[in-house]
């Protein structure tokens, strides 16, 4: 077909051809992977002359010495080229960002790019490929303006994903986004592998997303695996890396000499006591005899180097009726914290699609995951940011200490052990998750091109079996378990769905129409038994089982199950009127058994115009293509937890007499719960300039979630209740900007960036000012007109540096205070420091977002960077917080360093005597840090190794390539790192550096 | 294939899909819930479980309950060392209305206040469905007896407060405070509701709730509400009414009566119960007695759990124990260290002690020194010998005396004092009684002061027991003692921040 066509063209072409005041131009069109592109088309700018390249990618034109050339392939950057007067041009063509006429999946169909009315943003393979993670949306960090990725530095935990802002209420595992899997509802994808994904699209705007109706609110990720194509060789491609991720800007603690002048400056002489009593215990320091000897960095010792390595291996191809993919691979990662803290996963999937006859084509997925994780005891971090630094971990005269000799604090006069080693190494947590995904189905064209009807049953089965066991040990009476335990968990989840699906797609003329009318019926089990066991034999691990226990504690046996049915009908349609009026509408009716209310009505319109395409817009050379679009619609989010409807009743026990009863409480309280409602309003452009190699996607929304579900503060009982009572709205601008270009044959590059901005706000609580979050020591307040539960305490101004300063200070409520203590500001000016003066001190929620990145080919190298950062968002420092409640642990280097120790020391920080009073524990931007950072997300450098030339091209295709994840991160944040989901820093896993070496094999 | 069929076969699928989308399954309830709405109350055996619950509500006291409640007096400081500031700046009189512990013993007695209401709505509901009226009132008289002394504190640590009227605790948006006296009026009130619904006996006889509320633990709440008001009739009449009952008495062995043998004792007028079962592992309801525990101590049972290091008997009381010549009363409340017996020789009048002041306790735990304090209270400390084998935390297995009969006589005796009536004993025989116990003289013609001292040296380290009546007597001088200043304003804590930011009444009265 091709070779036809190629010799049509050439005859047409050559008949254009005239002799006088031209020369001969030839050269070879060539791809980014140095082979030559037949079929290229190479035409005079202005013309309809050209020609296109032989089967090697060669061409011969004869054009104008002052000609400029436009040399094109479909899904390939247009270049264009000046002869100026030369007789040989070599292009590289490069693949283009986004072209116009690729398909992009959109929900129970896809649609070119051009006739999109909203915002999907697509990353493919290759991208996902660049990031060492276990988890494929890590990769997606930086690559999608508005989407906000939180990442997780626990081996095999997913990370937060924030669409376009939050608008439920976060900690409720309300906020994920929807993946769809090949068609298949999921709460995460941490099943997946990178190199199962041929795409993952996310669905920002209400338009897009809206086809998904209930479950739709917080963002649609729909993820396609990879598939085979028809009349295809087949591919058999190995990739693989290995590598370490090495915990980075590990927080500097104070050390012995500045823990040591802490505790004596605190006034406290209990303090002073357990210095000198660590003095008597361990000896003094040489250098300085007022300090003791040990000296220990608690992260230090419980951070290690985790190994990282990821290998897969897949075969694709098909025949003239059936096409394949099938694929292999396991990935393995260790934890950075030193305990048995580690995640392995090995995947198998397959995809076959059939035409069984000419008119019905089936198909079958199944994609089966087996995972491993043993979880970390995130104590430990905590624990090691208060352990004291004149205690070593290991205690030799600890005499009764079993089953190793760890080192107690208690043994200095401390109230506990203080040592963060019982965390790691008396608890084993392992959970072994298998998950099955499955989906099959049958295409029917009932009238060819224009009426085709489908439908997809897919199931999702996936088992968790969860083993944590806590092993007894002793160090002093205070830091002892007596028992040892273990708790069994043994889930599953069956979750179906079954769509039927029936399409029309006809052009009259100028019109084009696509219609599209479907039902889906969900089905959602899950059940769950746990157990738990006291006393068993601790030192085989084959013995850790219900059975070996000697006790089983009453009520300790757990059942529980959930059955929820959804039913839904949905309907598009899009309309194409000459490629420049675009109008687009979906409905969805989703009934769901999950709440009092049954049925859910979410619909969306949209509207686009392709302002290139007009007459007028022929004049302006440099656009290629601009589109206006807008979108409206309504969107719900059904993650809202059950609705009980009524007062639910609990059993409880206790001893009488020496005899365990039963008793009943029935709840004072109970939830009434409806799925959110969000609304959001989307306008936008997408355009392309200089001949398509530079794109510009910009997009502004307004995003309204009503009868937002917010806990509710119960007075009195220390109790929330969730509620919908208000409404959140997010807005923000996206812009994302590419531009690629090739300078020569040899050398070409891309460069992209993306930035957004989000405000989030509270526009209404249904009558109330305010609703309290947080805790009541750390308060995180929802106030209407400001973003949802922002931190709210008190503004520091300073330290107070003499009593002259104090003597003119606004009343503090009858405390006494002295040098060192916080000025705080008199917020509304009555002279006196009470709560009336606290105020927000800012919001979590990054204000604005942005990433970067720049690729570069040259010869057989490939180099990409890409950045990403935020500004705008703050973080709760908890674990300086914690001094409100045990203040003799220890603190940070930077604390320590900068507190106030006599007049002029110090603006920032109290003294170590103010550390403890209640005066500079009140909730303040003290405690509350800017979480800004930027970061070098990734840098990668690739060769590909000339294997075809070696040994008659027997060889398989190499590259061979060096990752650096996230090897710089610039913040000024007093902790690990300042990615925290919920802004709430207490016991965070740092996010550790990854670098890796790895090779790419294609047979 | 024809097209025709294709058309059969989309509208076969279609059909069966159609006739398979079942909307009733859109109405299913939600799995494994216990809806309070189908509770089936014609099952009168049932009736007794929300009852139960509320006692298992009440046990469960968190650590800092009494703490808080207790600290303020001049028997006791907040020892704990350079630990919880704001707990050592209470003892003091300075108060943060941002503490943490203000805001959590207030939700923790509300909380069991409005599980009291609850239950007394769902007996109502077995009452309707047939079940017994008779037991029925006695399960609502006393919840409503818990409920009363739960409000008793409430209304002691913050003076004015909400008196509850049923389980909504929504009720308090609109809701007014209510003045101390019109809340201690109101607990009376109800005890007086209660009392002909209870069982007339001591709690340790009755077989269906052993250690369960009676007429008595009734009438000894309500002598305390009476007390509050200044009411000394209505303390003598209360009082009188549980001691003309026979049914109680003083335990002879004071020292073990805060440990395992005092369980259910026949002093006992309400207590807390906890149990391990009589087993090394598994099963337990404990309290968290780690927080009064010395921090340092060699058990005569290796491996015993020690404390925290809170709650030290203060230096006042001990020296006013010794100048009482009193060794009962000061052996079994307190637990000396080296350094604390060091501190009293401090002072040149005692530096001569008895000879069995030591920092070994009568059961052999040697209380070593530790920095956050130098005593600890001797009657939340169980001995490390009377914990079963396998429990190593700290006090495991010991129940919480809440009222004790010697508390009763001794407010019977004041109210005489005071000039109310009593037909049923004198004063002196009242506090002779106690003092016998304590193994002292029996004293004649009892005055006023007399008695507040008995009761200093006989309830020292119970429930604030002390700091009450310092305020109730406005003895202010007592409590301004080691540096501390204690004037009249300083009487009650302030409305926790976070209830103020939650509810108008406390809002308006903090301004």
């Amino acid at each position: 077909m091709r070779k036809t066509l190629l010799f049509i063209c050439f005859l047409l072409v050559s008949a254009f051809v005239f002799g006088q005041d031209e020369i001969s131009v030839s050269g070879k069109v060539t791809g980014s992977d140095g082979l030559g592109i037949p079929g290229a088309s190479i035409v005079i700018e202005g013309t309809t002359t050209g020609t296109i390249t032989d089967m090697d990618g060669n061409f011969n034109l004869s054009v104008p010495p002052d000609a400029i050339l436009t040399f094109s392939f479909v899904g390939l950057q247009v270049q264009t080229v000046p002869v100026e007067g030369r007789s040989v041009i070599n292009v590289q063509m490069t693949e283009s960002t986004v072209d116009l006429d690729e398909v992009v999946v959109v929900g129970y169909g896809e649609m070119k790019v051009k006739d999109l009315t909203s915002s999907i943003t697509t990353i493919k393979s290759d991208d996902l490929a660049k990031t060492p993670t276990g988890q494929a949306m890590q990769a997606m960090q930086g690559k999608v303006a508005g989407m906000q990725v939180v990442s997780s530095g626990a081996p095999g935990d997913s990370p937060t994903i924030r669409v376009r802002g939050i608008g439920s209420y976060p900690g409720e595992g309300n906020e994920s986004p929807l993946y769809v899997v090949d068609g298949m509802f999921f709460d995460n994808i941490d099943f997946l592998n990178s190199s199962d994904i041929t795409s993952i699209s996310v669905l920002k705007d209400a338009s897009a997303a809206a086809i998904y109706g209930v479950r739709a609110a917080n963002g649609v990720v729909l993820i396609e695996t990879k598939s085979g194509g028809y009349n295809q060789d087949a591919e058999i491609t190995y990739d693989g890396y290995y590598g370490y991720q090495i915990a980075q800007d590990v927080l500097q603690m104070a050390n012995a000499e500045q823990f040591t002048t802490m505790a004596m400056e605190s006034g406290s002489a209990a303090d002073a006591q357990f210095i000198q009593n660590a003095m008597q215990r361990y000896g003094r320091s040489r250098i300085n005899p007022n300090v003791p000897a040990v000296n220990t960095d608690w992260y230090d010792e419980i951070l290690r180097p985790g190994a990282m390595q990821n290998h897969s291996l897949a075969v694709t191809g098909g025949g003239e009726k059936s096409s394949y993919s099938l694929g292999a691979n396991y990935f393995a990662q260790e934890g950075v914290l030193d305990m048995k803290n580690d995640y392995e996963r090995f995947n198998l999937r397959s995809k076959i699609d059939y035409k069984a006859t000419e008119r019905l084509t089936v198909g079958a997925n199944v994609l089966f995951s087996n995972s491993t994780k043993y979880m970390q005891d995130g104590a430990a971090w905590f624990d090691a940011y208060y352990a004291v630094p004149t205690m070593p971990v290991y205690d030799e005269q600890n005499e009764n200490a079993w089953p190793e000799k760890y080192a107690s604090a208690q043994t200095l006069g401390y109230r506990g052990g203080k040592n963060p080693f019982t965390s790691l190494a008396f608890s084993n947590d392992r959970d072994k998750q298998r998950q099955i995904m499955a989906s099959f189905y049958a295409e029917i064209d009932i009238i060819p091109d224009m009426l085709s009807f489908k439908t997809t049953y897919n199931q999702d089965f996936s088992s968790s079996e969860k083993r944590e066991v806590r092993l007894p040990y002793y160090l002093t009476e205070n830091a002892q378990r007596e028992n040892s335990s273990v708790w069994k968990t043994a889930a599953n989840w069956s979750n179906q769905i079954w769509d039927n699906v029936l399409t029309f797609q006809r052009d009259f003329g100028a019109h084009d129409l696509t219609v599209m009318a479907g039902t889906s019926y969900r089905d959602e089990a899950y059940q769950g038994l746990w157990a738990q066991g006291l006393d068993f034999p601790v030192d085989q691990e084959q013995a850790w089982y219900l059975n070996q226990s000697k006790t089983t504690p009453e009520n300790s046996v757990n059942d529980d199950g959930l059955r929820q049915y959804g039913i839904s009908y949905f309907g598009r349609v899009s309309y194409n009127f000459n490629n420049r009026y675009l109008l687009y509408g979906t409905m969805r009716a989703d009934g769901s058994s999950k709440y009092q209310e049954t049925w859910g009505y979410f619909p969306t319109i949209g509207a686009g115009w392709v302002v290139s395409e007009e007459s007028f817009m022929d004049e302006v050379a440099f656009i290629d293509y601009l589109k206006i679009r807008g979108s409206w619609g309504e969107l719900g989010n059904d993650k809202i937890q059950a609705s009980d409807g009524a007062r639910t009743t609990e059993v409880i026990n206790t001893a009488i007499n020496d005899n365990l009863v039963s008793g009943t409480i029935a709840a004072s309280t109970y939830s009434e719960l409806k799925w959110e409602l969000t609304e959001e309003t989307n306008i936008g452009i997408s355009s392309r300039f200089l001949n398509g190699n530079l794109s510009l996607e910009a997009d502004y929304y307004i995003r309204d979630t009503k009868n937002a579900a917010i806990r509710v503060n119960v007075p009195s009982v220390g109790e929330r209740v969730l509620r919908n009572v208000g409404i959140i709205r997010n807005s923000g601008l996206e812009v994302a900007l590419n531009y690629s270009n090739s300078i020569s044959d040899d050398f070409s590059f891309n460069i992209g960036a993306n930035i957004s901005t989000l405000e989030n706000e509270v526009r209404d609580l249904y009558g109330q000012p305010y609703i309290d979050g947080g805790s009541a020591e750390f308060r995180q307040r929802s106030i209407v007109g400001e973003p949802l539960l922002a931190f709210f305490g008190h503004e520091v101004v300073g330290v107070y540096q003499n009593e002259a300063q104090i003597a003119d200070a606004p009343s503090a409520e009858g405390v006494t205070l002295e040098p060192g203590d916080f000025i705080y500001k008199d917020q509304n000016g009555d002279n006196i420091i009470d709560d009336k003066d606290r105020v927000v001190l800012g919001s979590y929620f990054p204000s604005l977002m942005y990433g970067a990145n720049i690729g570069l080919n040259y010869k057989n190298f490939d180099f990409s960077l890409s950045l990403t950062g935020q500004t705008g968002n703050k973080i709760l420092n908890r674990k300086r917080g914690e001094i409100i409640w045990t203040n003799d642990g220890n603190l940070d280097a930077d604390l320590a360093k900068n507190r106030w120790h006599g007049e002029g020391t110090s603006n920032k920080y109290p003294s170590s005597a103010g550390l403890r009073k209640s005066w500079n524990q009140k909730m303040s931007d003290y405690f509350v840090e800017d979480g800004s950072f930027m970061r070098i997300q990734n840098i990668q450098l690739g060769y590909t190794l000339d294997t075809q030339r070696w040994l008659d091209g027997q060889l398989p295709e190499a590259r061979i390539y060096v990752t650096a994840e996230r090897p710089l991160t610039i913040f000024e944040y007093n902790g690990f790192n300042p990615e925290v989901s919920d802004g709430i820093d207490r016991q965070t896993y740092p996010i550790p550096a990854v670098y890796t070496v790895g090779l790419n094999l294609k047979f | 294939m024809k097209p025709v069929k294709y058309i059969l076969l989309t509208v076969s699928v279609a059909g069966l899909l159609f006739s398979t989308a079942c909307h009733d399954l859109l109405d299913e309830p939600a799995e494994n819930r216990a809806f309070t709405d189908e509770t089936d109350y014609t099952i009168s055996d049932n009736m007794v479980l929300p009852l139960i619950g509320t006692y298992a509500d009440f046990y469960q006291r968190g650590w800092e309950d009494i703490p808080l409640l207790a600290v303020r007096g001049d028997d006791v400081n907040h020892g704990g060392e350079g630990d919880q500031q704001d707990y050592a700046n209470t003892d003091k009189f300075n108060y943060n209305r941002n503490f943490w512990m203000f805001n959590s013993v207030w939700q923790n007695m509300y909380k069991d206040i409005f599980t009291a209401h609850s239950a007394m709505e769902q007996v109502e509901l077995y009452i309707a469905n047939g079940a017994s009226q008779a037991k029925g009132d006695q399960y609502i008289a006393e919840a409503k007896v818990l409920r009363g002394w739960l409000l008793l504190q409430i209304s002691r640590m913050w003076g004015d407060v909400f008196i509850t009227e049923s389980s909504d605790p929504s009720q308090l948006y609109t809701m007014e405070l209510s003045p101390k006296t019109e809340v201690m009026q109101h607990i009376s009130n109800q005890m007086d509701e209660a009392i002909p619904n209870l069982p007339d006996m001591r709690p340790n006889q009755r077989t269906d709730i052993p250690g369960g509320v009676t007429q008595y633990t009734a009438l000894a709440i309500k002598a305390m509400a009476q007390l509050e008001m200044k009411n000394y009739q209505g303390v003598a009449d209360a009082t009188g009414a549980i001691i003309s009952s026979g049914l109680f008495s003083l335990e002879p062995d004071f020292y073990n009566l805060f440990k395992i043998p005092g369980k259910l004792n026949d002093e006992n007028l309400l207590e807390l119960q906890y149990s391990d079962y009589g087993q090394g592992s598994g099963d337990l309801s404990r309290h968290e007695y780690d927080f009064y525990g010395p921090q340092n101590w060699t058990p005569a049972v290796e491996g015993a759990g020690g404390g925290w290091g809170f709650f030290e008997p203060s230096l006042k009381w001990i020296k006013f124990m010794l100048d009482r010549g009193e060794r009962l009363r000061l052996e079994t409340s307190v637990l000396f260290t080296n350094r604390g017996i060091a501190k009293i020789q401090e002072d040149a009048a005692y530096a001569n002690l008895p000879a069995w002041i030591s920092n070994t306790t009568p059961s052999g735990d040697i209380i070593n020194d530790f920095p956050r304090g130098m005593f600890s209270s001797g009657k939340q400390y169980l001995p490390s010998n009377q914990l079963t084998e396998g429990r190593n935390a700290y006090g495991t297995n010991k129940n919480y005396i809440l009222t004790r009969y010697a508390e009763i006589l001794l407010m019977h005796a004041e109210a005489l004092t005071r000039g109310a009536n009593s037909s049923v004993m004198t004063a002196d025989e009242a506090v002779n009684e106690v003092r016998e116990r304590a193994g002292l003289n029996t004293l004649t013609g009892v005055t006023t002061q007399q008695v507040l001292d008995e009761k200093f040296a006989e309830l020292a380290m119970e429930l604030g027991i002390r700091y009450y009546d310092m305020i109730r007597t406005e003895n202010y001088n007592e409590l301004s003692y080691d540096g501390r200043q204690f004037s009249a304003d300083k009487t009650y804590l302030p409305y926790p921040q976070a209830q103020v930011d939650l509810l108008p009444a406390l809002r308006t009265d903090a301004e």
